[in-house]
């Protein structure tokens, strides 16, 4: 069968992602001559003669050495324009470089998904900019941006202690690098030359750094983590990951500095290391409380914690096996809530069943009910349950 | 005619996990069945909440459809069915926004996954739903991840 004509270009397209996802996880150490001479030259654009450069291992290394940004208050007045802090001409430089891109592509990058569907009939050909837009920029942005750049600043924040200023992610820029580039290199979309020279400049520091500072004199830049472990969103069309790792850091740099994750919810340390009923109990955040016990398994969790059994039934379906409903402790999850313990019908690799527990509806009382409402059915039509694998 | 896994498996070019019993022939049902985060219904008891009267139905193709995958990316649900014998459609509303399609068949078509293993299906109309969860915190429902 002959390819269908969708196909070379949906392939295109996730070959162009991907590259870019695999800069955006690279752990290799950085090229610093590159980034060096990439950053020189975006300071020469705004004015300014090349920084010092000082290398750290990893952000959290670069926070006690970020030079303070000069005082300043914007003004309309040639001079005033010119004592613009560095960091400040940079995103300028950035948001006119990507303003112009936009024009040329006609789709904004920023454009409300009002209309976001997945695309899935290899025998349509494509809108360009909707392949664009669903198989690389939506893609990358969900996981280099939000994914694994969100969760690392906001545990930055933490250590700063405040908000973080104006700050450049080298390879976790890529997210909408990889945008611009899947329209040029896919034919649909030529810039201007000054400007691809410019997307040249990003898309060389997404390729060969990490997280950098942009100061008067001096630019702080970090190294690339050492180690990135990921897992695919679950659903996911177009190769989406998030930071997962049940036994250690998610991200880890050279000089220690982790971040750890449940599937996707950044998490303490503990919860990886040394989840305890007493621990959880004490956790405030309550999506660190399920991570933890997820991570613990919900059955192992139901014996420790005590939980109060509401009823019992005999699974339909699923012969010798209980569904159970549970209340968890109000003063715990804050409000009132139900837990619905299962267990699979088939057997796992070690030959055991895998109790899993579901939250239900605190209003559900009787357990075939709850396990109903989980599939949207009255307990009248999953009590009717023939069978479960 | 008999179905055994290890048929299922051979047919599809799917692999099965090693511990699930390949020859065991595989039971064709025709009430509700649940496939781990999935579940079968079949169409009649849920008639008002998912409308297929105006749908467009697609034939399934002779490898099977995929119908959806684990959370760690592996490990599909695929439904097989000889071919000419079921259609598919996900072209319609379901009211609790559950369901990933529906199917109708004339003769036993079958749901393999590889560590749940293979289920059959009577010939009929069912729809496919995934399961949910509550989040007390939002108070909204969640689809459970397999």
């Amino acid at each position: 069968m002959p390819p269908a004509p969708g196909e070379h270009r949906w392939r295109q397209a996730t070959e162009i992602r991907d590259e870019w996802l695999g800069w955006a996880l690279s752990t290799r150490p950085a090229d610093r001559a590159a980034a060096e001479a990439a950053i020189s030259q975006l300071y020469r654009l705004i004015g300014h003669d090349e920084p010092q450069f000082l290398w750290v291992d990893s952000p959290a290394a670069a926070m006690p050495v970020i030079p303070a940004p000069p005082r300043f208050r914007a003004g309309t007045t040639p001079a005033a324009e010119a004592h613009r802090p560095v960091a400040a001409k940079l995103a300028d430089l950035m948001t006119a470089l990507r303003g112009n891109l936009d024009d040329r592509t006609g789709r904004p990058w920023a454009r409300i998904p009002w209309r976001r569907e997945v695309w899935r009939d290899l025998r349509l050909e494509p809108d360009l900019a909707d392949l664009v837009e669903t198989a690389v920029r939506d893609s990358l942005r969900d996981t280099v941006r939000d994914s694994i750049c969100t969760p690392l600043r906001l545990a930055l924040e933490t250590i700063a202690g405040h908000a973080l200023g104006l700050a450049w992610h080298g390879q976790h820029d890529a997210y909408w690098i990889a945008h611009y580039d899947a329209w040029r290199r896919m034919g649909g979309v030529s810039f201007a030359a000054a400007d691809a020279a410019r997307l040249d400049l990003w898309a060389t520091l997404a390729r060969s750094c990490g997280w950098w500072w942009p100061g008067e004199e001096l630019c702080v830049i970090a190294e690339r983590p050492v180690s990135v472990r990921t897992e695919p969103v679950p659903g996911g069309a177009h190769g989406e990951l998030r930071l997962h790792d049940p036994h250690g850091p998610a991200v880890r740099y050279a000089d220690g500095w982790a971040v750890h994750a449940w599937h996707g919810t950044r998490v303490p340390v503990w919860v990886t290391s040394g989840p305890t009923v007493q621990r959880i109990s004490g956790e405030r955040n309550v999506e660190v409380r399920r991570c933890a016990i997820e991570r613990i398994g919900w059955d192992t969790y139901v014996d420790q914690a005590r939980l109060r059994l509401v009823a019992t039934s005999p699974d339909p379906g699923n012969p010798g096996s209980d569904l159970r409903l549970y209340d968890l402790p109000e003063e715990l999850w804050g409000l009132r809530a139900r837990l619905l313990l299962a267990v699979n019908g088939s057997l796992e690799r070690d030959g055991q069943r895998r109790r899993y527990g579901l939250s239900v509806p605190a209003d559900l009382d009787d357990p075939i009910a709850a396990a109903g409402w989980t599939y949207g059915l009255s307990g009248e039509h999953y009590a009717q349950l023939v069978r479960r694998t | 005619m008999t179905v055994t896994l290890a048929d299922l498996s051979d047919r599809t070019g799917l692999a099965v996990l090693d511990h699930l019993e390949r020859e065991v022939t595989v039971p064709v049902i025709n009430g509700p069945q649940a496939q781990g985060d999935l579940i079968v219904i079949p169409h009649h008891l849920v008639a008002d909440e998912a409308l297929l009267a105006h749908t467009t139905w697609t034939e399934v193709p002779a490898e099977g459809i995929e119908l959806l995958r684990g959370a760690t990316g592996g490990n599909p649900h695929t439904l097989v069915a000889d071919p000419g014998t079921c259609q598919w459609t996900d072209d319609f509303w379901d009211s609790a926004m559950l369901a990933i399609g529906a199917l109708r068949a004339t003769a036993p078509v079958y749901l393999l996954h590889p560590e749940h293993g293979a289920t059959g299906l009577t010939p009929g109309t069912y729809l496919i739903r995934r399961q949910r969860e509550f989040d007390h915190r939002s108070r909204r429902q969640r689809i459970v991840a397999d």
